[in-house]
């Protein structure tokens, strides 16, 4: 068979389970965990992808991949069903001689070399698939280049005081890299890594190798590959980016990154004329239908949705339902969620295809200054008539 | 196993709608927030296991083929059989037709190199989630030539009916008529009709060969009234609109905020009814807008207030404006202030802050694709 030779290939690491995100995790793997009302976290870097120009796309799945792969089918919603490249996915498989799961992202990448020797690229894009964000890939290729990197690194600002809790990169007035401290007690800067990386194929592999026959290496990107790279003196350079960016790996941050798109003048705008369009694969929903007794305000509401209760600053994802005097307030409710009658919903995620029956109280308010604490109910739950779930708790 | 193919008229009505299929087919008229009309036969077909399937489009037929596309969001493109359009161009003599039989005459090769046993005909103006397997069944079992789909509940002596047709209490027709402003005892034809591949073909090449053009006056009532044929209708008992007037298209649209009708178009289990994607964001209600008894398609954004309405995809409407009792199409901007009563505004269109547009509920005011008002 032949292939076509593609200048730069993205490998997008999908394996991670997401266990900070407790019972929204449980049987998905993080990546595809809805956000943002009908997508899920992978359409974000897959979007990015197919608005940089780049068509080849290799996702590496581990943990929880079925509904994942279901997703990903052929790639046609992303424009990826194609006849040279498109998107592939990659889950670990045995070999003649030994077989093994993914036992770091750089362990995952050398093991599917051959993949990527297919292409020929003289470029890899290393993702991952739990940030939200809408980025360029095709501008930090060409800065990439014009710097003749040996591996470019994504970066962005950071506070001081969060510094440490990042892999910091510390450059030279050039941008180019003289040092990387993972976690640092005593940050020197504040250009945080945000695990997006180019490399140039060749050294990149060359550098695999080597680190899978260093038994002592943890065959981490972060950890092992780049200081190596730094150690044997090749040329690294930090892309600076600017722009809304969320590792939405938290209860919290998932939160947040869901509040953060509503408004007027949002903090993430899903607007296409914002920096792209993101695409998603849809599902055949008719439109929502919003009653007489309905109440809508400061919320996103997707397709296919029944509102007769009251929403107000809050998510409501495809094919749900809010019954007739049920309140829905700062909440992220997933898709084909059911919402009866009189129930009360604040500040909360509710997971995909649960029945909030009758009267159930899930979460509470706080003071604007006050810590929010979120309350979770997993993926086809079913919470009870006049059940209570209290603030942070975790269902 | 019978296996079945399906021939869908793409302009059929077009005449009857005015400015809404001046520039696009009355199969690519925008219904129901996100679909278009052809969604519902192309859906109908496929749900039914109908996996070849010739579109008959004489003129402005862009929009159509643009909309249709290869036809993957209806699992129709295919290597085997899938999806052919019928041009004007791809007829060997005329570029015009007469009427649905020069239409097939047209075809014919289509319908000659085709293994199918038997060809449903489907119209573009009424809209339902029909089994097509249940229709041919019951054709089969009736034994009849041709079977007619049909539904009670529409003739009412005004409006004028393509077909209608009397039964008695067995089900058997006993009249037909066309053309005719049918009493409430008539039975309404959907434009849907089933007939043998094999028959179908006979009956074209003999209709055409005598200058009979037109499908249910020259075949089906020509032959139940000349020739014997046996004609079976098929009574169908769920939700079925006839959008075949551009009041009929505005109140089939605003019946869509009734339950009934939508579950009975929308959620009937296997029946789904696919459409082309668009990718559009989830739909933003600001902190001022009041939305009231709405359908409302992704990717509109909301601050002002609308009661009683459909909104289709990505709207715009500004703040303080009113919207009632409207039908408001794809990339609208409602401007600040304005005010909307039984209005069908056609896509693209920009209405100025403070404009008031109003028409009465049996004559919507239609404002033209593009316009700015």
């Amino acid at each position: 068979m032949n292939f076509q030779k593609k200048h730069c290939v993205a490998m997008l690491l999908a394996g991670g389970q997401g266990s900070r995100l407790m019972v929204l995790t449980e049987n998905t793997a993080k990546p595809a965990v809805p956000f943002g009302g009908k997508y899920r976290i992978i359409d974000f870097p897959l979007s990015n992808c197919v608005n940089s120009g780049i068509d080849t796309v290799g996702i590496l799945t581990q943990y929880q991949p079925l509904e994942l792969n279901e997703y990903i089918g052929n790639g046609q919603p992303w424009h990826l069903n194609r006849s040279h490249g498109g998107v592939q996915v990659l889950p670990p498989y045995a070999r003649s001689k030994k077989s093994e799961w993914y036992k770091g992202t750089a362990n995952a990448i050398y093991q599917n070399i051959p993949f990527i020797e297919r292409y020929d690229p003289d470029y890899v894009l290393i993702l991952s698939g739990d940030h939200i964000y809408k980025m360029d890939y095709a501008a930090m290729l060409r800065y990439a280049e014009e710097q003749d990197a040996d591996c470019t690194i994504a970066v962005r600002t950071v506070p001081i005081e969060e510094a440490s809790r990042f892999g910091i990169m510390n450059t030279n007035p050039d941008g180019s890299i003289y040092e990387f401290e993972e976690k640092p007690k005593h940050p020197k800067s504040t250009n945080a890594s945000m695990g997006i990386y180019i490399f140039k194929w060749q050294i990149l592999r060359q550098f695999l190798i080597a680190d899978e026959e260093d038994p002592t290496s943890e065959n981490d990107f972060g950890k092992n590959v780049i200081p190596a790279l730094l150690a044997a003196g090749h040329k690294l350079y930090a892309y600076e980016f600017q722009g809304y960016w969320k590792d939405v790996g938290t209860i919290d941050s998932l939160w947040e990154a869901n509040m953060e798109l509503l408004g007027t003048d949002p903090a993430f705008n899903l607007d296409s004329e914002k920096g792209g369009k993101i695409y998603a694969r849809n599902y055949a929903l008719p439109s929502s239908f919003i009653a007489k007794s309905a109440k809508t305000v400061c919320s996103l509401i997707a397709e296919g949705c029944g509102i007769y209760g009251s929403v107000s600053h809050s998510i409501i994802s495809t094919g749900c339902t809010v019954e007739e005097g049920a309140i829905v307030e700062d909440s992220v409710i997933m898709p084909d969620v059911f919402i009866e009658s009189g129930v009360i919903i604040r500040h909360a995620i509710v997971g995909e295809g649960c029945r909030i029956c009758r009267g159930a109280v899930i979460g509470g308010s706080f003071a604007e200054h006050e810590d929010k604490k979120i309350s979770v109910i997993g993926k086809n739950k079913t919470i009870a008539a006049n059940q209570s779930v209290k603030p942070g708790e975790i269902i | 196993m019978t296996t079945t193919m399906g021939i869908i008229f793409a302009n059929i009505y077009d005449s009857s709608l005015g400015e809404l299929t001046n520039k696009r087919t009355m199969a690519s008229l925008p219904y129901g927030g996100r679909y278009r009309q052809i969604d519902f036969s192309l859906s109908n077909m496929t749900n039914s296991g109908i996996r070849h399937i010739g579109i008959i489009t004489k003129y402005n037929y862009h929009s159509l083929m643009n909309h249709i596309g290869s036809g993957q969001e209806w699992d129709l493109d295919l290597q085997e059989g899938g999806l052919e359009f019928m041009t004007p161009y791809a007829a060997d003599h005329n570029a015009s037709y007469r009427g649905k039989l020069d239409a097939l005459n047209s075809a014919m090769n289509f319908l000659r190199v085709a293994k199918e046993d038997y060809v449903v005909l489907v119209d573009s103006g009424v809209l339902c989630a029909i089994d097509f397997r249940a229709l041919v069944e019951d054709h089969i079992a009736s034994g009849a030539d041709v079977t007619v789909a049909v539904k009670d509940g529409i003739s009412n002596g005004v409006k004028q009916l393509d077909m209608a047709v009397k039964v008695d209490k067995n089900s058997c027709v006993t009249d037909i008529a066309v053309d005719y402003c049918a009493s409430k005892d008539y039975l309404a034809s959907m434009g849907i009709f089933v007939i043998s591949r094999e028959l179908l073909i006979r009956e074209v090449t003999e209709a055409v060969a005598h200058s009979r053009y037109r499908f249910e006056r020259d075949l089906v009532l020509h032959g139940f009234a000349n020739s014997g044929m046996k004609v079976n209708a098929y009574q169908y008992g769920s939700v079925a609109l006839f959008n075949e007037s551009t009041a009929e298209y505005f109140h089939n649209n605003l019946a869509l905020l009734d339950y009934s009708v939508r579950n009975g178009l929308f959620r009937v289990p296997n029946r789904t009814i696919y459409t082309k994607v668009r990718n559009e964001v989830p739909v933003y209600y600001s902190e001022n807008s009041e939305i009231d008894d709405c359908m409302v398609a992704d990717g509109c954004v909301f601050e002002g207030k609308a009661f009683h309405s459909v909104f289709f995809r990505g709207v715009k409407l500004n703040k303080n404006a009113m919207v009632k009792d409207s039908i408001i199409m794809s990339d609208t901007v409602i401007g600040e202030g304005a005010q909307l009563e039984y209005v069908i505004l056609d896509k693209e269109v920009v209405v100025r802050p403070g404009a008031k547009l109003c028409g009465t509920y049996d004559h919507p005011l239609v404002i033209k694709r593009g316009e700015t008002v």
